[in-house]
């Protein structure tokens, strides 16, 4: 597993964070997944073609992201509404234009989708044969998990 | 009290932007896409825009060559996520007075907006 093909993204979440929050997000434990994604309540999904390809979940619970974005609006947001999706998925938005920044400058040619929100516990998404890194980041609101399923084009 | 027209797509942006201006003492209107810019600027001729480079219906680049026609005194920041300096190349070259990448710093929108104002 190469770590030039995660770091674009774990960087440029921890940024976004750092920067969105005022606070540093701390990574927490690494670890691999084989099994099928089962969806917590908000999944970003952001996928890749190009030198890499697959794809990045961004998941987080409903408390997690109604803090986040209450934080960043000044006010304080009651529950998941548009607003609230509107700010998420922007966050998706900012990071995944930052990865795409970070993997240029490390020699990837990579297209990045706009990221789709999945909103809703359950759901189950497999990444077939690709192992999924786990990567926890650490808020004051709550954690933020990236799942990365990447691989380098043959 | 300048008037300065804000957009963005995501409702998010625009309430977050809105709040921060109204809060500095601006006048706000919104739009969602670039068509509804190039009307909402013909309409209301605000002092400044803020604007989205990339969005649907019309994008951000667009709307601001067909603005900058209309008016060639347009004063237009353009917001832009990272990764898209080459768009921001070419609106700086089709007439914008500066940019501001997200995640943007209040402050630093401030700025661009009151050096755009003059």
């Amino acid at each position: 597993m190469r770590v030039e093909l995660f770091n674009p993204f774990i960087i440029a979440a921890g940024e976004v964070l750092n920067t969105e929050l005022g606070v540093k997000a701390k990574r927490g434990a690494l670890h691999l997944d084989k099994s099928d994604y089962i969806s917590q309540d908000i999944t970003v999904l952001i996928s890749l073609i190009g030198d890499i390809w697959g794809v990045v979940i961004i998941s987080l619970q409903f408390d997690t992201a109604i803090a986040i974005v209450s934080h960043m609006l000044g006010e304080e947001v009651t529950e998941f509404s548009e607003l609230a999706q509107s700010g998420i998925g922007e966050l998706g938005n900012v990071i995944s234009g930052r990865a795409a920044t970070k993997l240029a400058e490390a020699g990837y040619d990579t297209d990045i989708s706009v990221p789709t929100m999945m909103v809703g516990q359950g759901s189950r998404i497999s990444t077939f044969d690709i192992d999924r890194l786990i990567v926890p980041l650490e808020t004051e609101f709550g954690v933020v998990r990236l799942a990365l399923a990447l691989r380098e084009s043959s | 009290m300048y008037k300065i027209m804000i957009v963005d797509d995501a409702q998010f942006m625009r309430v977050r932007l809105s709040k921060l201006l109204t809060g500095h003492g601006y006048e706000v209107v919104e739009a969602e896409n670039g068509e509804q810019a190039v009307q909402t600027y013909r309409s209301i001729k605000p002092d400044a825009v803020l604007m989205d480079v990339t969005m649907p219906e019309k994008d951000g680049l667009e709307a601001l060559a067909e603005i900058r026609g209309y008016d060639n005194q347009a004063k237009v920041v353009m917001l832009t996520a990272l990764g898209q300096e080459s768009m921001v190349l070419q609106a700086v070259q089709a007439g914008a007075k500066d940019y501001v990448v997200k995640p943007f710093d209040p402050d630093r929108v401030l700025r661009a907006l009151q050096k755009a104002l003059g």
